[in-house]
């Protein structure tokens, strides 16, 4: 049986690498899937941790959390076609009508 | 043994598609790499004793998803926009400040996190999730319910273009307008981009 904490050491690398391609990339659909590959590493984390202490809570969550990232994924690539419309670009730098 | 086999192989897997998710400057080839990735994760999540939200990793993450990912780049025709080069300083930052943070969360769950093996197998089947889910858990499962209607109504609502959506004013014009803005949603117009 494969220990718990190997499965959170692979979380956390897929965690890390989600946020340095949030934090360096400029295409908004790229940096959307990197949010999606954190809310992955954050899923492994609650079913290692759902198997090590016999809970099904961690399950269920992982159950809401894929529903409401199909949400996100369907408005938040509906704010990007809009963005596209609008600008012709998906550079998230040229989104920049409310920025200080 | 084989399971620690599989363990580092598909490990491997997810976590070199997922740094090609966030090196390569292709969109497409970002977004298979990442069907990849998650078709890895849906391996470890049969390790972890849950073959139900494997097979829902696959059909709702891979399967749905990420087709709707695809279906975006491929309408945008975002295959062939190159993407600029970010500034040195925020690239910097963002590496640094990753690999700062990634460094420190493994060194902690390495040197903290003390867990015993659990004690037997963890009894996880399709069965077990549908009761929880709909006699603990029946009240957050409508919310999630109504997200999703409002996610559906926000998303059509915003990717739509003036005009799709005759207003109360000029309710009387004849749905060709309709059904030309509709084309237009799909790419399919001859007159190039709106103003």
């Amino acid at each position: 049986m494969i220990p718990t904490s190997w499965f959170l050491i692979l979380s956390a690398i897929l965690f890390t690498i989600g946020v340095c391609g949030f934090l360096t990339r400029k295409n908004g659909i790229t940096m959307f899937m990197c949010v999606e590959l954190m809310v992955n590493a954050v899923n492994l984390t609650f079913l290692a941790y759902a198997r090590q202490f016999h809970q099904l809570h961690g399950l269920i969550f992982v159950f809401f959390v894929m529903a409401i990232a199909a949400a996100e994924a369907a408005v938040g690539l509906a704010i990007f076609i809009s963005l596209f419309h609008h600008r012709e670009t998906i550079d998230v730098d040229e989104a920049n009508l409310m920025r200080w | 043994m084989i399971e620690f086999a599989v363990f580092f192989f598909f490990a491997a897997i997810a976590v070199i598609f997922a740094l090609v998710v966030i090196l390569h400057r292709n969109t497409v080839v970002g977004a298979l790499s990442l069907v990849a990735s998650f078709f890895a994760l849906a391996v470890m999540y049969v390790l972890l004793d849950a073959p139900f939200l494997a097979a829902l990793q696959v059909i709702v993450y891979a399967g749905a998803i990420m087709v709707l990912f695809l279906f975006v780049i491929m309408l945008l025709n975002l295959q062939h926009v190159s993407e600029p080069a970010t500034r040195p300083i925020q690239q910097f930052l963002g590496y640094a400040g990753s690999a700062f943070f990634g460094i420190a969360l493994v060194y902690y769950l390495v040197k903290y996190t003390v867990l015993q093996l659990p004690p037997g197998p963890f009894l996880s089947d399709a069965r077990a999730i549908g009761v929880a889910l709909f006699e603990a858990y029946i009240f957050p499962f409508e919310m999630v319910s109504i997200l999703l209607l409002a996610a559906i109504v926000g998303a059509l609502l915003l990717s739509a273009r003036r005009g799709v959506i005759p207003s109360r004013k000029d309710g009387e014009e004849p749905p060709a307008r309709a059904t030309r803005g509709s084309l237009a949603t799909l790419g399919m117009t001859e007159e190039g981009p709106l103003p």
